[in-house]
């Protein structure tokens, strides 16, 4: 618990200290009639009425699209160089509890084994500043999946709204301590106890016991229960969900170039795409939209917690949002929780 | 309205008629419609019709959802704007009339997402195409619903069509700025292009990779090549759903470059799509008689 | 920066045709540090890339007592095997690996060996071949049944013809009904049925088989009414890879990676897994 505040109009002075050195702060801001995660150059800039903005902030630990390698071929052969990044720190301010856990998650499968270092130097040079949620939407779910509108978890600094609309701040971890150190002139000692506002009450789902869908989800016979071509039939397989999903990692690998110079480069893909797993064979194992997004509710449910030990799903409500035809992975989770 | 829906529902899928009716159902907590599809005759409960059904259904009826096909003959609820998807898919023979039941509602207009509903219809909270539209008594097997008197204005009018008027006063460089800046946002989720009934193929050129037509990265040369050519693809066969930008998680606005589109084919063909399942959409098709004044 | 993704340089040395489309090919690596040190067991795979079109997962066909290089062998087949298809002997490619897990073979000291491969499903089995070639004392009787669907299909013709010479090696080969030719010495039939006509005894046993998925099927049921138990049998699973470190999401069956878990697998395991490929 530290003692400090930090006061909004403060704001603007902590973004010109930190873009003048370099750094880039990203925060909540309007874009296109949303509130997405965007690098702001003022605290103007900044929206601060939101509940979760509409993606979430893997892209800047976790780019949609990066080379990871550059060759040209000539007559000698080829010339290969891996491309080495030297990411500049990022604050990112506004998070929410459900996003800033989502660290973790990324951070258990890259590095897995092999270290990839694109997303740990990325993550090094990240602060996450995460704002307690007073509000919540019919989408939210985090406590359904055991987590809290206030949770610690994955921020290095969390922040409570007070009722004279600045910020209590807590530092979570060192990197949080130091941050906070290092600006100690914009963060004012707290005179009083402030009063904060109310953390958000999110009831958990009713129908939903995360147990049971674990349980349900490990025996390979429910499997091929034909409640999954049910649940999923009106899936019609884009990547929204997938894109906007703050833990959903999966990525595809391509050359792009000409017959004398290139680039290999890392993209995001999604498991929902049609051509994910087809072999040039021909053979596809998973060749019909309820197989993939099964896949998807299994991952999320079983493969990340028991692999990883981590959170698949965070229960932030994004994939809700962003369905077009609103397949609610709640609905499928108190389905699944009442089977037998 | 809703009851009689249901009670035709019940009655086809009794009857036999019909195997599965593709229709709009609530979601859990009554917020937003979904797409259900109904096999029983006692689930028909389930079925309703209000200003928050934005889904185009007729997706459901295109071959890459085998595992609807394979539940039989269908039955669609469908307002005017989806059935000028069902005409175009016709047209191209991607199903057969007679292979389908279509049951049209009288619509007055939807919202244009279906988070803006806060109880009532109101004219601004509306999407362009409903503005201008002029199927909200639709031709089908079975309409459901109250005769509803409106004429759409003459010429296209509302925010879609504004902004392509204030688009074409701009010079070159400016659209090209307007629509670079667009396109940056994109993420190719390729929604919507899995949204659009239209946008049928097994295999779309997107996923071919010898050659790599379309650059699967979401930098900007790939933005632009998927997006642009996705709108030429759909040039004259688009009867502006909307669904496509609604389905957007980057809020790109889609409908500008699509109906700016039809705008020109309309122009060069005088054909507008969706208003007679027997004529080809004019790019597909090759005809002595085509104009050729616009090669310059 | 380690770039886990950056593949290894090297050299086409040398090319075979083995048949229609199917292409070995022997790669050195060009820095000699990693071409003195590098090591791996029978079994793993490696991403080959051709520069410009793409990384294709093969599985590492030499076996790790050959020092000094490394052979795979692919058939011609989309983007990046055709870009591999088209380079000639002196040209660069890419290599990454190794990866995944292993044939046992340390546990298999001792036991017999049999070796059931079709068609292109040969090479994987090839390494564990010559790997046990190398140490033959090592092991007891070491039976190879290997078919194609015609004689042309037929890989690794030269080194099945040296197999068939050595005296301490029971090789049968065969091809599919309609696939001889006038000339054809061995025997005809599928697979599975000329694997229970040769018959070799479950005691002491372990069965390696790689091959279509649809001869494994039933070479799967050939060597359960053989007596062999599914401990007793290992085969490789494959699946689209595209990182090969268990990162891209894409190769799992079920809750199992292939590149990390796999691609060697019991038959028991294979069982056990959710019907995902």
């Amino acid at each position: 618990m530290s003692n400090k505040l930090l006061k909004k109009e403060n704001l603007g002075k902590l973004i010109d200290a930190l873009t003048s050195e370099g750094s880039i702060f990203v925060a909540p801001k309007m874009d296109a009639q949303q509130v997405v995660y965007a690098p702001v150059i003022n605290a103007e800039e900044i929206v601060f009425d939101y509940i979760v903005p509409v993606n979430s902030f893997k892209k800047f630990l976790f780019p949609q699209t990066e080379p990871i390698a550059e060759f040209n071929i000539n007559k000698e052969g080829v010339v290969l160089k891996g491309i080495e990044i030297e990411p500049k720190e990022i604050i990112i301010f506004g998070s929410r509890p459900c996003d800033a856990i989502c660290c973790s998650s990324l951070r258990s499968v890259f590095n897995w084994d092999f270290k990839d270092e694109f997303y740990n130097r990325r993550e090094d040079k990240a602060i996450v500043i995460t704002v307690a949620c007073t509000k919540a939407d019919d989408s939210c779910f985090c406590t359904t999946v055991n987590l809290t509108p206030d949770s610690p978890n994955g921020s290095d600094i969390l922040l409570r709204e007070t009722t004279d609309g600045d910020y209590a701040v807590e530092t979570i971890t060192d990197k949080g301590k130091k941050f906070v150190e290092r600006f100690a002139n914009i963060f004012s000692l707290n005179s009083q106890v402030p009063s904060h506002k109310p953390i958000a009450d999110v009831k958990p789902i009713a129908g939903i016991d995360v147990k049971k869908v674990k349980e349900y989800l490990k025996d390979t016979q429910h499997y091929e229960n034909p409640l999954w071509a049910e649940l999923a039939r009106k899936c019609i397989g884009c990547g929204a969900c997938t894109f906007a999903c703050p833990t959903c990692h999966c990525f595809d690998i391509v050359d792009e170039g000409s017959a004398y110079q290139g680039k290999r480069i890392k993209n995001w893909d999604a498991c929902q795409f049609e051509f994910f797993t087809l072999h040039t064979s021909g053979h596809n194992p998973r060749d019909t939209q309820y197989k993939r997004w099964r896949n998807r509710f299994m991952c999320k449910f079983n493969f990340y917690p028991n692999k990883f030990s981590s959170r698949g799903c965070v229960g932030c409500g994004r994939c809700i949002r962003v369905c077009p035809v609103r397949l609610d992975i709640t609905e499928v989770m108190e389905k699944v929780s009442n089977q037998p | 309205m809703e009851n009689t829906l249901r009670q035709k529902a019940k009655e086809l899928l009794e009857k036999g008629e019909v195997k599965v009716v593709i229709g709009y159902g609530w979601n859990k907590q009554k917020t937003h419609t979904t797409p259900v599809f109904i096999t029983k005759p006692g689930d028909a409960g389930k079925l309703v019709f209000n200003p928050l059904c934005v889904n185009n259904l007729s997706l459901y009826l295109t071959k890459k959802f085998s595992d609807i096909k394979a539940l039989g003959k269908p039955a669609i609820v469908a307002k005017g704007c989806d059935i000028k998807t069902i005409a175009v898919l016709i047209s191209e023979s991607q199903i057969k009339r007679e292979d389908i039941v279509i049951i049209g509602m009288t619509c007055n207009g939807v919202v244009y997402k279906q988070e803006l509903w806060k109880g009532e219809l109101k004219p601004e909270i509306m999407p362009t195409k409903c503005h201008n539209c002029d199927v909200r008594n639709p031709l089908a097997d079975f309409v459901i619903g109250e005769k509803i008197d409106f004429k759409a204005p003459d010429e296209p009018t509302g925010m879609v069509f504004d902004k392509i008027k204030g688009l074409d006063k701009s010079s070159n460089t400016e659209r090209w700025d307007f629509w670079f800046e667009h396109f940056s946002r994109c993420t190719k989720c390729y929604a919507c292009r899995q949204i659009c009934p239209l946008c049928y193929c097994e295999r779309c050129i997107a996923e071919k990779n010898m050659p790599q037509w379309i650059e699967t990265s979401a930098h900007q040369r790939g933005n632009i090549a998927w997006n642009l050519k996705r709108a030429m693809d759909l040039a004259g066969r688009c009867t502006f759903c909307g669904e496509c930008e609604r389905a957007c998680p980057a809020n790109i606005p889609l409908n500008l470059v699509n109906q700016k589109l039809a705008l020109v084919v309309k122009d060069a063909f005088g054909h507008k799509a969706g208003y007679d399942e027997k004529v080809h959409p004019p790019m597909i098709v090759f005809n002595m008689e085509d104009e050729e004044d616009f090669i310059k | 920066m380690n770039n886990i993704y950056l593949p290894y340089l090297a050299t086409i040395e040398d090319i075979c045709e083995e048949a229609p489309d199917v292409k070995t090919f022997r790669l050195v690596f060009k820095d000699p540090k990693v071409r003195d040190t590098f090591d791996f067991k029978a079994g793993q795979f490696g991403l080959y890339s051709a520069f410009g079109a793409g990384e294709s997962t093969f599985c590492i066909a030499s076996s790790p007592t050959q020092k000094g290089y490394i052979q795979c062998t692919f058939r011609k087949g989309g983007r990046v095997t055709g870009a591999l298809s088209d380079l000639g002997i002196g040209d660069t490619m890419g290599f990454r690996g190794p990866y995944g897990n292993w044939f046992p073979i340390d546990e298999w000291k001792g036991k017999n060996i049999v070796l059931i491969a079709g068609g292109i499903g040969l090479p994987p089995v090839r390494s564990v071949i010559w790997n046990c070639i190398d140490r033959r004392k090592d092991f007891g009787d070491i039976t190879i049944v290997y078919g194609a669907k015609t004689v042309a299909d037929l890989v690794y013709k030269n080194e099945l013809a040296e197999w068939s010479k050595m005296s301490d090696i029971k090789l049968v080969q065969a091809v599919d009904p309609g696939g001889e030719t006038p000339e054809w010495k061995g025997k005809v039939g599928f697979v599975p049925t000329v694997l229970e006509q040769a018959a070799p005894s479950p005691n002491n046993s372990v069965a390696v088989t790689c091959g279509p998925p649809i001869m494994i099927k039933f070479v799967l049921q050939a060597l359960n009414k053989l007596g062999f138990s599914d401990e007793q049998v290992y085969t490789t699973l494959e699946n689209k890879m595209k990182c090969g470190v268990g990162k891209c999401g894409r190769c799992n069956v079920g809750d199992i990676y292939i590149c990390k878990e796999g691609p060697v697998y019991t038959a028991a395991e294979v069982k056990r897994m959710y019907n995902d490929f």
